[in-house]
């Protein structure tokens, strides 16, 4: 092997194990002496590339690492609340859309009526003019004189609309006075009717009033003995 | 169900500690290697550390991916040598290389043999396609082999490489010699 061959392969590599090169270095003084001032200079290189690290180094790895975790965790967290927030905002926003959209006093009037019959009042105390009153003051209401014959007086909620829900016993059976809120999202027929009853709505100034009474009763009376008495504040 | 749960939580937190312990071993392992390599890339020595915390953060994010302990260090000088070439696309940095600059030293010229620092600043003044390889070879002990598939370069180039560094280092050293003894004889 010639020198420069020998040296070339020496540069590249001073820990080679190349057995052709250790037979050369074995023959040859020279490139014995060689290769051992290349391996006395690759230590002193190896010890020359030994900078000083900084002392904390491994411990700020460590640390920002669990820093990265924690701010991925609160990322990942805050994303989860927020689309768990929208969600919630979307349903709560769909329902009460939706219950606008399809709020249908007749039917919630006549499910009423099924059980108007066994109900009763709410209160122990007798219904007169002042209780009747005091319950249309919610609605901004209230009446000149009583109506013959009412018998309960209590809120009900017709679907989600709270309403006051007056059973009257007249000569013609037992009819239902509600009165409603106005409220232009409400669906308000004229008139309507079951199987069993049918009922018939007056428009007023701040309230709506329905009245509900047995398929065959006339309903004309109550409607204009409620009208009449109607009187609004303000 | 909610002891499945209980089960699945406890495999999470095990596994999660698992790769706490991984990645921590992976620090204490290499961080001190992974930094000169990264100082002798940059020559600095704070863009250096800069450059090994975003390397062991990303192999944390992607500690997953390793799969092969013994892959680990080329695992992790793959990623700084990325970090490296990333920080050069943002901003070309302009500093002042304290090692380019011959600092004219008396007290170290009187000494008799090479010394460290003349070595260091001999090793800095090595062009990167020369140093690189050197600092693979002499840092990390690797072969020829490993050098190549890392640089991504054939091995006779790693070679000839490794032979010209040398060389050079050899001739720097041989001129510090004669200079230093023109000035003491």
């Amino acid at each position: 092997m010639d020198d420069l061959e020998f040296r070339r392969r020496i540069y590249a590599d001073p820990e080679t194990t190349d057995s052709d090169l250790i037979a050369a270095a074995n023959a040859d003084e020279k490139k014995r002496s060689f290769w051992h001032e290349q391996k006395q200079m690759d230590k002193k290189l190896k010890q020359a590339l030994k900078v000083e690290v900084p002392d904390d180094l491994a411990s700020k790895l460590i640390w920002q690492q669990s820093a990265d975790e924690f701010n991925r965790y609160k990322k990942r967290s805050r994303w989860y609340m927020a689309v768990a927030a929208s969600v919630a905002f979307t349903i709560g926003i769909s329902i009460t859309m939706w219950n606008q959209g399809s709020v249908d006093l007749s039917g919630q009037a006549l499910a009423h009526m099924q059980y108007a019959e066994v109900e009763e009042a709410h209160s122990l105390l007798p219904v007169d003019l002042n209780m009747v009153n005091a319950k249309l003051a919610s609605f901004g209401a209230s009446f000149s004189d009583m109506i013959e014959g009412i018998e309960v007086a209590n809120y009900c909620h017709l679907n989600t609309v709270r309403s006051l829900h007056l059973i009257i016993d007249t000569p013609q059976g037992k009819m239902s006075v509600f009165v409603v809120p106005k409220d232009e999202h409400m669906e308000l027929p004229s008139y309507f009717e079951d199987n069993r009853f049918h009922g018939e709505s007056i428009k007023m100034r701040q309230a709506n009033v329905i009245v509900v009474g047995d398929k065959r009763a006339d309903l004309t009376e109550m409607k204009e003995a409620v009208a009449k008495r109607m009187q609004f504040t303000a | 169900m909610f002891a499945r749960n209980k089960i699945d939580n406890t495999q999470v937190l095990s596994s999660m500690k698992a790769k706490h312990q991984r990645y921590e071993a992976l620090v204490k392992a290499f961080h001190a290697d992974i930094f000169r390599y990264a100082y002798w890339l940059v020559k600095d020595r704070s863009v250096a550390e800069d450059i090994v915390q975003e390397t062991f953060l990303r192999a944390w994010r992607s500690l997953d991916a390793l799969n092969d302990e013994k892959a680990a260090k080329a695992w992790l000088i793959t990623i700084l040598r990325r970090e490296n070439a990333r920080r050069f696309e943002r901003k070309q940095l302009d500093v002042v290389d304290i090692d380019d600059v011959f600092i004219h030293d008396e007290t170290q010229q009187a000494d008799g043999d090479i010394n460290q620092r003349e070595l260091h600043r001999l090793l800095g003044g090595l062009s990167i396609e020369y140093r690189e390889p050197l600092i693979l070879q002499l840092l990390f002990g690797f072969s020829g082999e490993e050098i190549a598939a890392q640089l991504n370069l054939n091995k006779n180039t790693v070679m000839t490489r490794l032979f010209r560094a040398r060389n050079q280092l050899k001739e720097a050293v041989e001129k510090q010699d004669e200079n230093r003894g023109r000035i003491n004889g």
